[in-house]
């Protein structure tokens, strides 16, 4: 009996759907981007704060720290509130063309590192 | 590649206690430090549990040491589920469909069915077994099922973030 119930699960579980998820293992580090533009969108929320950032070329999805991180750098939420412009260098999705994480941030001429 | 999560599972995320989780700078850092320390326990108090009754510590009465290890367990699991749901919630449409995240709610679900389904054969085996005395098979078949589902949990728990 308790076989035939793991048989099941495992049965199971090769018919699962596959997913799309954004997770931290797809990040393209080899070609880091800049994206410069102003914030239209801003999350300052958990996980990862995350804004949208109007650059020449596209409207990108920025991934940046958790809150609590990004308050003991001093990225507070009006730093990165909607129509301040920012710099944000990093690393290009490699599975959302418009998305990327970003290693430091630049507003109003201070840099602030994400990690 | 984008499929859609279930509705309900979108509207848990958007939920005011979604937002709260969300917006609360400390929120979900307790909730993902809790959840740790909660894996630590229950790592604990399964291994202790799954490998007195495989034979190790032989010099104990099973009893002794799989009671309280048992009760310790299933308390550290609910810790894991309550701090596991609020770091589920937050982000319930996207994590559904995560092929690991899908993999690791099933064998969590194989793990505690495996453990109450031997349950009353344990009970029974630990009324009257002395120390020195194996377990029966039926019983040590579950503990072995049990310390593999359980390690392969906390791995895929782990490797959620990179799918």
């Amino acid at each position: 009996m308790p076989h035939a119930l793991i048989a099941l699960i495992l049965a199971a579980l090769l018919t699962l759907p596959a997913g799309a998820h954004h997770g931290w293992g797809s990040y393209d580090a080899k070609n880091p981007v800049t994206v410069v533009g102003k914030i239209e969108t801003s999350k300052f929320e958990n996980p990862h704060v995350t804004l949208t950032v109007r650059a020449s070329d596209r409207v990108w999805t920025v991934t940046l720290a958790p809150p609590s991180r990004m308050m003991t750098r001093g990225a507070l939420e009006n730093i990165v509130a909607v129509g301040n412009t920012i710099s944000a260098y990093g690393y290009p999705s490699t599975r959302d063309a418009n998305e990327m994480r970003a290693e430091r941030i630049t507003v109003a001429g201070k840099t602030y590192e994400m990690r | 590649m984008n499929m859609e999560a279930p509705a309900l599972l979108v509207a848990l995320e958007g939920s005011a206690f979604g937002d709260a989780i969300r917006q609360s700078v400390w929120l979900y850092p307790t909730a993902n430090v809790a959840h740790v320390v909660g894996l630590a326990l229950f790592a604990g108090a399964v291994g202790v549990m799954d490998l007195r009754i495989l034979g190790a510590f032989a010099a104990t009465t099973p009893a002794n040491v799989i009671r309280p290890a048992r009760a310790a367990a299933a308390a550290a699991l609910v810790l894991m589920a309550l701090s596991g749901s609020v770091l589920f919630t937050a982000e319930a449409s996207h994590i559904s469909l995560n092929p690991v995240f899908q993999l690791k709610a099933a064998l969590v679900g194989l793990g505690i069915t495996n453990a109450l389904l031997v349950g009353p054969a344990l009970r029974r085996a630990l009324s009257d077994t002395p120390a020195y005395v194996p377990l029966p098979g039926r019983v040590r078949t579950a503990a072995a099922v049990s310390l593999a589902v359980w390690l392969t949990v906390a791995a895929s728990g782990r490797l959620i973030a990179y799918f």
